[in-house]
């Protein structure tokens, strides 16, 4: 296929006459009524002017220079790691800023006042070089580098939400950061931003026809490529030109994952041509989104955060050209997870410990005074009724999810697939939010109605989406994100308005099993119990269909139909557990990783395990978010991110035992 | 329609991408019981008439019979049984052994909810033990060397007990010795057990050893076909492949063996 630059071109001179048009209508009338003298040399007392000159205008380019530095950060991670998935919120930068400005507002104030951006870069390059300590262990395989990224993000997100949640009042001006405002005040953030990212741009282009060769894999270094080297130099430019952003506006995310494959979709095809019109793409869509929202801000008076916007935005166009882009399918799978292989008898101490854990979390709590007590006997009795639906909530909620998550990373054959990345839970989110929105005073029943109508619309959406292009591969999971990164902006540009409703929706996201009354927990429960005898059948097909759709086709699958029914098994289960849990528990991305990890293989054993460990990090998440911060509570959504997170990060830096000898000699390719 | 001694039959089958007609409707028997090479340079629809035959692409237009039976007719496991097929990219193996590996082929018989029996676990270790696997049954297919891993994708082919073998370039990858291997075993399945074979190769001097019957694609139509001394001519290949070639019999077994002047 020719690099149809042309093609480009024209899109592109399609969005920039629209980003003129938006901003000839937002600032023409306020530029023209000034004139230049005052323009030029505003004074103080001249306040339209002084707004024009140290606002409006600097917005203006701190935009066009984010957008661009977002769409080349993502070209790069997208390069570099060999997926159409990767983007600076995957690698961890984000969540490490956003985590670094929180702890550093709490405990160490006087950081900010000194550089609030180098306390959010370091906190990027921190979050980075933990990734890239596990990645170094497998050589910087781009499939270890996005899945330990992805777990340092979750966990330092969790860990920021906690920090909120716990300090709600002193971090609120955290929540519209988080969300990305591009607002100004002088030209300083500009005027600084654009050496920097000039010096990382330039190091990108030097990186450039190194960079075409990482597409070889193995075969580059038979070319004279030092890959570990290069990789890990574009990994830093990649890094640098986010973390800059990040420090200067806030998360504007999803812009990275966009502008990149907006590129690609519209003509770029060589790398060379994509790191220009990516950076372009990125640059003009954001200045659209931002001189309209400013109109409309203008108009109606409604704050909303740019960086939310954008996703809500980019997101339908990248869904849009999910259906058209021809993602690659992953070379190498999950395998790369697989250290030795136990004996499935292992799943009765996984058993055992979860039946110790439960008990646990009934007996344990804290008394008046704060010292720990068992509670036996009669003296349990009182408390049963509340922590019994709780830990049995948690408990299906937890294996639910990871049943959902080994189903849907078979069948996608990609690692990083999960219910939480298929946007099935943020599905949920949504009808909760429209519930709690729309009604004046909606009952358990209508919140549980809308949350599951949520889920069945964005699978609705999901499977509308992949139709055509069948339900293997990346196609099902970029759709799914594309879903899921616009319901989340959604969400966070609510909550950014401040309204007290968004309050409750957040304490909901959080995954509080605070409100877990019998009922819901009955309903976890008999789901769960249902699924149990479904599992071995599933497992079966789930296992040839994890070797591929030709592979599955060959052996008499009906592989369309068998995917169809594990796609849906999966969002009704994901449905069922994001009503207790929350959909920020990342249960579902973790436990089949941290099951597979451990060693359990085949898709059989590998449900059993990865149910038993959700469940079990749930419940221990349940009564950790009960009794460490007592008398408050920790939700058990968060909680159980910051224990599955460390657990699998462990198991991911264990070392190679002799005993591995036979299944893991060799370096990882990935 | 089809003569007894066919294992397909088309007739007329055709199909088009977008504007790019990859097959004419093109007319073919391939013979049951025997190995046919299926030849010709890159992007002549070879894989995409194996992907036809192995029902993993529906054609525009014409018919196609197994045995005499509409392949369209057959549910999709009972297809299974008669007919295996190994793609020409072999997919990960996501941490199963060889033995696992194989007895993925028994899902035909089993299926979703079948008990998996004795036969399926004796039918495994017999197609273990042909593929000379028996000693490596335990590793993880991931170590394996190329041979070692296309003998085992090869078991599971041969654990399915199809009596039709679809096979794309299963030798592409690998070294002399590890590719006469493959293809004696190949041989073996069509010499030993009567399968019907239908092999993508681009060696025509392999082919010519191992194959009972040859069919060469050109641009999506059939170019020529029959038995390797027919057909491995000086002037057909030249005509065939634009270079000029010369055939020489092989001083041990008599074959054509060829190579470009």
């Amino acid at each position: 296929m020719p690099d149809t630059l042309g093609r480009s071109a024209l899109w592109l001179a399609a969005m920039a006459v629209l980003a003129a048009c938006l901003t000839a209508v937002n600032l023409a009338p306020g530029l023209a009524s000034l004139g230049l003298d005052r323009l030029l040399a505003p004074v103080p007392s001249d306040v339209e002017a002084m707004v024009m000159a140290y606002s409006r205008l600097p917005r203006l380019c701190i935009g066009l220079l984010c957008g661009a530095a977002l769409g080349l950060s993502g070209t790069l991670f997208q390069q570099v790691m060999r997926n159409p998935l990767a983007s600076p919120s995957t690698i961890g930068v984000e969540a490490g800023a956003g985590f670094a400005l929180a702890a550093a507002t709490l405990y160490l104030p006087g950081l900010l006042g000194w550089s609030r951006g180098l306390v959010a870069l370091t906190g990027g390059f921190a979050a980075v070089a933990l990734v890239l300590m596990i990645a170094g262990r497998f050589r910087f395989a781009p499939l270890a580098v996005v899945l330990g990224g992805l777990v340092v993000g979750f966990y330092l997100s969790a860990a920021t939400t906690t920090l909120a949640l716990l300090h709600e009042y002193r971090l609120a001006g955290l929540f519209v950061w988080g969300s990305g405002s591009l607002s100004q005040q002088d030209w300083r953030p500009t005027l600084e931003l654009l050496p920097r990212l000039a010096l990382a741009a330039l190091a990108a282009a030097l990186l450039a026809r190194p960079l075409v060769l990482l597409q070889l894999d193995e075969a580059a270094r038979g070319l004279g490529l030092r890959i570990a080297l290069v990789r890990a130099g574009a990994l830093a430019v990649a890094v640098a030109l986010a973390g800059f952003t990040v420090s200067a506006v806030g998360v504007i995310g999803f812009l990275g994952l966009a502008a990149p494959s907006i590129a690609r979709a519209i003509g770029a095809r060589r790398l060379a041509s994509r790191m220009v019109v990516a950076p372009l793409v990125g640059a003009l869509l954001l200045t659209v989104t931002d001189q309209a929202l400013q109109i409309l801000t203008a108009a109606t008076g409604m704050f909303l955060p740019t960086g939310a916007v954008t996703a809500m935005l980019g997101a339908p166009a990248l869904f849009l050209l999910a259906t058209r882009l021809r993602a690659a399918e992953p070379q190498h799978g999950a395998r790369a997870l697989v250290l030795t292989r136990v004996s499935s008898t292992w799943l009765v101490a996984l058993l055992a410990t979860l039946a110790v854990l439960a008990l646990a979390s009934l007996v344990l709590g804290r008394d008046l005074g704060g010292a720990w007590v068992a509670d036996l006997g009669a003296g349990l009795e009182p408390f049963l009724a509340w922590r019994l639906p709780r830990m049995v909530g948690a408990l299906a909620a937890g294996a639910l999810l990871a049943v959902a998550g080994v189903m849907l990373q078979r069948l996608t054959r990609n690692p990083m697939a999960s219910p939480e990345v298929l946007g099935v839970s943020a599905g949920s989110a949504f009808g909760l939010m429209v519930a709690l929105f729309t009604m004046s005073a909606p009952g358990q029943v209508a919140l549980t109605a809308c949350a599951a109508l949520g889920a069945a619309a964005t699978l609705g959406v999901l499977l509308l989406g992949v139709r055509r292009r069948g339900l293997g591969g990346n196609q099902a999971l970029l759709t799914g994100v594309a879903v899921a990164a616009f319901l989340m902006a959604l969400l966070s540009a609510v909550t950014a308005t401040g309204d007290p409703r968004a309050l409750l929706l957040m304490g909901w996201m959080a995954g509080s099993t605070y409100r877990v009354d019998a009922a819901g927990a009955t309903v976890a429960a008999v789901l769960a119990l249902a699924m149990l005898p479904a599992l071995p059948a599933l497992a079966r097909q789930l296992e040839h269909l994890s070797l591929g759709m030709p592979h599955a086709r060959a052996l008499g699958i009906p592989a369309e139909r068998s995917a169809l029914l594990v796609l849906c098994g999966a969002g009704l289960l994901t449905a069922a557990a994001t009503l207790i849990v929350g959909p920020l528990s990342f249960v579902g991305l973790m436990a089949p990783h941290i099951a597979k990890r451990l060693g359990f293989a085949r898709c059989l054993p590998q449900l059993a395990a990865a149910a038993l460990l959700g469940a079990g990090v749930m419940v221990t998440a349940d009564l950790l978010g009960r009794t460490v911060h007592f008398p408050w509570q920790i939700p058990a959504g968060l909680l159980s991110a910051l224990i599955g997170a460390p657990i699998l990060l462990v198991l991911l830096l264990r070392p190679q035992r002799r005993r591995a000898r036979q299944s893991a000699r060799e370096p990882i390719r990935a | 329609m089809s003569q007894p001694g066919a294992a397909f039959s088309l007739r007329e089958i055709g199909l088009r991408i977008g504007e790019r007609t990859v097959l004419h409707p093109l007319t073919l028997e391939l013979p049951a019981g025997a190995v046919t090479g299926l030849l010709g340079h890159n992007g002549s629809g070879k894989s995409t008439l194996m992907k036809i035959l192995a029902r993993q692409l529906q054609p525009d237009s014409g018919e196609i019979a197994l045995f005499g039976t509409p392949l369209a007719a057959h549910a999709p496991r009972r297809l299974a049984r008669s007919l295996a097929y190994l793609p020409q990219h072999t997919p990960d193996t996501d941490g199963l052994t060889v033995r696992e590996l194989a007895a993925l082929g028994r899902y035909p018989w089993h299926g979703p909810f079948g008990r998996v029996g004795d036969l399926d676990r004796q039918k495994t270790e017999t197609a273990l033990a042909t593929a000379n696997l028996l000693p490596l049954a335990d590793r993880l297919v991931d170590t394996l060397s190329g041979g070692e891993r296309q003998r085992a994708f090869l078991a599971m082919l041969v654990a399915q007990d199809a009596v039709c073998l679809l096979l794309d370039e299963p030798i592409s990858a690998l070294d002399v010795a590890q590719q006469i291997d493959v293809m004696a075993f190949v041989r073996r399945q069509a010499t030993e057990h009567g399968r019907s074979v239908v092999v993508i190769l681009h060696d025509l001097n392999i082919a010519a050893r191992f194959c009972d019957r040859l069919v060469v694609l050109s641009r999506g139509r059939v170019a020529a076909q029959g038995t390797p001394d027919a057909l491995l001519h000086p002037d057909r290949l030249e005509a065939l492949y634009g270079v000029p070639m010369g055939v020489f019999p092989h001083p041990a077994s008599g074959r054509p063996v060829t190579y470009v002047l």
